[in-house]
């Protein structure tokens, strides 16, 4: 029988794991080339895992809601139907040895039915690392309050032993953060610069290295939570992950507001008798004001203002999970038609979770508009890295709404916001 | 003055260096006489120095080793040549009992200036018995003193200075570098005997290695630098003493220890350097210390397979890929 390994796919240049949402594929499926076995989430996007041959699916499989070191194996496709032995083998999760329990070499060779039998003893092996390891966190965390039972189960493994392998293998992923192996360096360093190893996220190999510590650091002293009540932690999402990153890099920005009350009855008038979105209508006059002021088009760069040839309007998108930008390009050179068959496309991407790289990055000029929530009156954006503004606006009161221009201070001035929101009145009031 | 040349013409212009200036330096083993040695290196010594300070010996690597330690015992310099390290196991009474032993067990009343040259490592499908490298056998003794040359430069230096030195030391050459070439610059000061060298200065991985391995390091650290990892390579020159604050120092650096040696993983050298490092680093050590070395297993004389029981530039680059990728791209 010959097995051809599938492995977790490079989706990114800077990517080093994935996460494996689900399979849609079980152990023993035929599977065609090209079918689709599970699927896999990377920074904002979920993409299909396919098959690259004819033959069926076998394990161990990687289990699902985990992250996976890139070009590690989550699965193999076997040229005959893997026998009732292997289907038992099949149920052994891959990533049982990473990364929390790298050092538990023996897990790995074990079949489940042992590792069940074997639990136990397992569990007092692991005991006293864990606790010892995430003291602080095992102390305040050893009562929580829980969603649900598993997790309740999941979070007293250090106090009981009794904890199961099944429950086990669920509570890596979450777990695996606060537990992580530290290189020695990296605890020194931890150590110096008053870092809790706890909350510092490990590489790609499931351990926290000097370089991991050091980026924890530069992000700003993280709070002592031992103070207050217990508490969980919930790895990030990749979405929530990138998000934190982006709005991390993006708060060294000198930002000031300004703020306007514009008519935008108008416009919520012609968005429904032309049925176009209220949001493209007003990215369409931002683009045309822009187009005038093409100062707000430029980014900045340490070397200087970089003037793009091009408006691409990346719009703020409120869902489940998280937050996405879909970037609409070149919104004053096209059609208010053709805008909307592209703005509709990427709603219907951003829904799913499908939104690809170049769907999302890159754009020029962003708009967040909270308009849907009738008693929000006023409220201010962060403005992303590589562009010059950011237009926030809120619910529309009597005809009117609040707007304001978050904006980056090295790239436009005060005087520029106001020109820029009295050109944009007068392209939403001459819309008609 | 400096020019290139090849290893065994370093070693073979030390030795006559050494010769022509000190009379009670000698040299005998097998075929180092009218045939100039298996690998040349004592080429046209016989016919300059004469029967008496270039004497060929029976084949018995016991007694000629013995006659060497002998002679040291009364303040002769001899130059021992073993044709290869395989045959030192039949020496290994003269080396282990009686050269380490003699000085020590004499409370110093004998001096043993000896010096043991031979070659040993992987060549062309020698087969089992004829590509060991023992390093780690020689390296357990006690006392003795190992220099381990990758270059003809080094050849040239620490030939001269074992012949010049007191203690017994075994010269460690391999058979794929007699016909490697390097620069020689005669007028270069030499270093410490035992000194280990930085062939390449990088900040993110250290690699230690002697010998062949050190060049093949190199190599790699050189095609490593295009993909952006940063190696330091450091070739040991002795594996008796080790040169360890050299060592400590870089890994202290870099905070990432890779261990290239062609002999077998197995209680090798590499062991020994990975222990005390462990021990002196610990707390400088970002990752576990690798080891990349040549298969536990008796080299295989099919010379796919022969290549493929050691470390090549390749595997080295892979290991220290391995061993840095857990650094973020950033």
């Amino acid at each position: 029988m010959k097995r051809t390994p599938v492995t977790m796919p490079v989706l990114s240049d800077t990517m080093e794991t994935g996460h494996l949402v689900r399979w849609l594929k079980k152990p023993g499926d035929p599977v065609k080339k090209g079918d689709v076995l599970a699927e896999v989430e990377s920074d904002k996007a979920i993409m299909d895992v396919e098959a690259f041959q004819d033959g069926y699916l076998s394990g161990p499989l990687a289990p699902e809601d985990s992250d996976v070191p890139v070009r590690e194996v989550i699965a193999y496709i076997s040229d005959e139907k893997p026998g009732p032995d292997s289907q038992s083998a099949d149920e052994t999760p891959a990533m049982e040895k990473t990364p929390a329990q790298d050092s538990d070499s023996q897990a790995d060779d074990q079949s489940v039915d042992k590792s069940r039998d074997q639990s136990t003893n397992k569990t007092n092996v692991d005991a006293p690392q864990r606790t010892q390891e995430s003291e602080s966190e095992s102390e305040s965390g050893s009562e929580p309050e829980s969603d649900s039972e598993q997790e309740s189960e999941k979070v007293s493994v250090s106090a009981n032993a009794d904890a199961q392998a099944q429950t086990q293998k669920q509570t890596q992923s979450t777990d695996s953060i606060s537990q992580a192996k530290a290189s020695p360096y990296a605890r020194g360093l931890a150590m110096e610069l008053g870092v809790p190893l706890n909350q510092v996220a490990p590489s790609a190999d499931g351990v926290i290295h000097a370089n991991n510590v050091l980026s924890a650091a530069l992000q700003g002293p993280a709070p002592n939570l031992d103070a207050g009540p217990a508490w969980k932690l919930h790895a990030f999402t990749p979405m929530r992950r990138s998000v934190a990153e982006h709005m991390q890099q993006a708060g060294k920005t000198p930002t000031f507001h300004v703020s306007a009350r514009l008519s935008l009855e108008l416009l919520a008038k012609q968005s429904k008798q032309q049925k176009h979105s209220f949001t493209l209508l007003l990215a369409q006059a931002a683009a045309q004001t822009i187009k005038e002021m093409p100062l707000f088009n430029a980014a900045y760069t340490p070397l200087g203002l970089a003037y793009r040839n091009q408006i691409d309007i990346g719009i703020a998108m409120d869902i489940p999970g998280g937050l996405v930008t879909p970037v609409l390009r070149d919104v004053a050179g096209r059609s208010l038609d053709e805008l909307e068959q592209s703005w509709r496309a990427l709603k219907q991407k951003a829904k799913q979770q499908r939104l690809l790289k170049e769907d999302y990055q890159g754009g020029t000029f962003y708009i967040s508009n909270l308009g849907m929530f009738p008693l929000v009156d006023n409220f201010d954006a962060i403005v992303p890295l590589g562009s010059a503004a950011i237009l926030a606006i809120a619910a529309l009161q009597d005809g009117k709404a609040s707007v304001t221009l978050s904006a980056d201070h090295r790239v436009v001035y005060g005087a520029d916001c106001a020109r820029f929101l009295e050109k944009l009145n007068d392209k939403i009031l001459g819309f008609n | 003055m400096s020019k290139e040349i090849f290893y065994w013409q370093a070693l073979n212009q030390a030795l006559d260096a050494e010769m022509s200036k000190d009379d009670t330096v000698f040299i005998l083993g097998e075929d180092v006489g009218l045939y100039g040695g298996s690998y040349r290196v004592t080429e046209g010594l016989h016919a300059k120095y004469g029967d008496w300070r270039v004497r060929d010996t029976p084949i018995s690597e016991g007694s000629f080793t013995g006659l060497g330690v002998g002679a040291a015992m009364v303040e002769m310099r001899p130059i021992v040549e073993i044709m290869t390290i395989n045959f030192s196991l039949l020496a290994l009474d003269a080396i282990t009992n009686m050269a380490t032993k003699v000085p020590f067990m004499s409370s110093g009343q004998f001096p043993m200036p000896l010096v043991i040259r031979m070659p040993g490592g992987v060549a062309k499908q020698l087969a089992a018995q004829h590509s060991q490298r023992l390093e780690q056998t020689l390296m357990n003794i006690p006392g003795v003193r190992i220099a381990v040359p990758a270059t003809p430069q080094d050849a040239w230096w620490q030939t001269r200075q074992a012949i010049r030195s007191n203690e017994a030391i075994i010269i460690l050459e391999h058979e794929l570098l007699y016909f490697s070439k390097g620069i020689l610059d005669k007028t270069a000061p030499a270093p410490p005997m035992h000194r280990a060298m930085i062939r390449r200065e990088g900040r993110n991985l250290t690699i230690i290695s002697y010998s062949r391995m050190s060049l093949l390091a190199e190599q790699a650290a050189t095609q490593l630098a295009d993909e952006g990892i940063d190696a330091e390579v450091i070739d040991l020159r002795s594996l008796n003493p080790i040169d360890w604050d050299r060592c400590v120092a870089s890994v202290e650096k870099t905070h990432r220890l890779l261990i290239v040696e062609e002999d077998s993983l197995f209680a090798g050298a590499g062991a020994e350097i990975a222990a005390t490092l462990g021990e002196r680093c610990f707390y400088s050590l970002d990752a576990p210390i690798s080891r990349h070395a040549g298969l536990d297993l008796p080299t295989p004389y099919n010379g796919k397979l022969e290549a493929a029981s050691i470390p090549t530039v390749t595997s080295i680059k892979q290991a220290a890929r391995a061993l840095t990728q857990t650094e973020n791209a950033k």
